[in-house]
């Protein structure tokens, strides 16, 4: 079962309330203390199987850098956010413009 | 740093709605424009931008409730009224189509020779390749449904597989329908009787391929360990959406396809008009 995801989430979430150190990085702290050697062992040993990278990400996106979720996973959300807001302001200008020109009066020929 | 004393969420500032909103201005204003002035820009650059909008949002929602652990309890009871509400939404769409249906089958016109099929309409066999889709789909609801015990046990392989499988079915189907759509031996333009099918199986369709597009995303993160046995929210918003689609499969296949292609009692009454035409 994956509690890890499901419990660190959750108590990160209130983790102020106990104190400076948040639930995650004791938790990660203890474990590293006591479990050396089954962290390596952690994930199935089954042969394609893809190692739990969600505590990773919830540790990204748990900092406390002040940023919004939608650029908080770095370089390549705000080329992507850049991207997305330069098509929104261009198509906008743009369908400014056919507006323009369907509004004249077509020559008929 | 600032943290909550409630369950609730309160969303990051985020520029999707904005971006989103552009998106479908663009594609309606691009429709028109390429209906009129032929040029398709607009309109591809409408489609682009809806893409980038609904990967970042929803890829935001994922970080929000699975690393960030937003969706608590009451959240996660938002996010199902919020889905019921949807596909209810969706309800209603299609029962439109089925009164447009209703409205030309039941009491068809003497344009159409009086008659359901219309004069000169060769309906599809409904026991054959659309008996098979109603198997693939109903075949398909059940491996959804091993899929999410298959999760909630915690057996990762098997939800793996049996979602697999389901998505697999979802193409299928969709295959099997664009063969019957190139096969078939009457178009849309084919009076009331194109429109109401190809519209209505139309629609249907393109829900299909949402449903299993969806599913695919599902299936992504349950390989990338995003579900865990008792939090899998996203997967039961996709399974609901796929039991939806079949239903609605349900009944265009008894409507449209069985009942539809049975010889209305009305073209047995006598009608006093000139050579039926077809509209």
């Amino acid at each position: 079962m994956n509690w890890t995801n499901e419990t660190a989430a959750v108590h990160a979430q209130y983790s102020s309330l106990t104190g400076g150190r948040s639930f995650l990085h004791s938790a990660a702290f203890l474990c590293f203390q006591k479990l050396p050697r089954l962290a390596s062992r952690a994930f199935s040993s089954s042969a394609r199987q893809l190692k739990n990278k969600v505590p990773e990400s919830q540790k990204i996106f748990q900092e406390d850098n002040g940023l919004p979720v939608h650029i908080k996973g770095g370089t390549g959300d705000v080329l992507l956010y850049r991207a997305t807001m330069t098509l929104t302001i261009a198509g906008t200008c743009y369908s400014l413009y056919w507006l323009l020109i369907a509004s004249f009066p077509q020559k008929k020929e | 740093m600032a943290h909550q004393v409630h369950a609730y969420h309160m969303v990051d500032p985020s520029p999707w709605p904005l971006t989103g909103a552009v998106g479908a201005l663009l594609l309606t204003s691009g429709l028109a424009i390429w209906m009129h002035f032929h040029s398709m820009t607009l309109l591809t650059l409408g489609l682009i931008l809806l893409l980038l909008t609904m990967y970042q949002w929803w890829r935001d929602i994922v970080r929000e409730g699975t690393f960030q652990g937003h969706h608590t309890p009451p959240v996660q009871k938002g996010l199902r009224y919020g889905m019921i509400l949807f596909i209810t939404s969706e309800v209603f769409f299609f029962l439109g189509f089925f009164w447009a249906f209703y409205h030309s089958s039941l009491a068809p016109t003497p344009e159409l020779g009086g008659c359901w099929p219309p004069t000169g309409i060769t309906p599809l066999d409904p026991f054959e390749v659309p008996l098979l889709n109603t198997a693939v789909l109903l075949a398909s609801g059940v491996t959804v449904t091993w899929a999410h015990h298959s999760i909630m046990q915690g057996h990762r392989k098997e939800a793996i597989q049996s979602l697999t499988l389901t998505i697999l079915l979802g193409f299928y189907f969709t295959f099997l329908q664009a063969m019957e759509y190139y096969e078939a031996p009457f178009t849309i333009a084919d009076g009331v009787y194109g429109s109401t099918f190809f519209v209505a199986t139309g629609f249907h369709g393109l829900h299909v391929i949402i449903g299993s597009t969806f599913l695919a995303i599902c299936l992504l993160r349950q390989v990338l360990h995003h579900f865990t046995s008792e939090h899998h929210f996203g997967f039961e918003a996709a399974a609901w959406y796929w039991h939806f689609v079949d239903v609605v499969w349900l009944f265009l296949y008894i409507s449209i396809y069985w009942w539809g292609s049975c010889l209305s009692s009305v073209e047995r009454m006598p009608v006093i008009s000139a050579h039926p035409v077809l509209v």
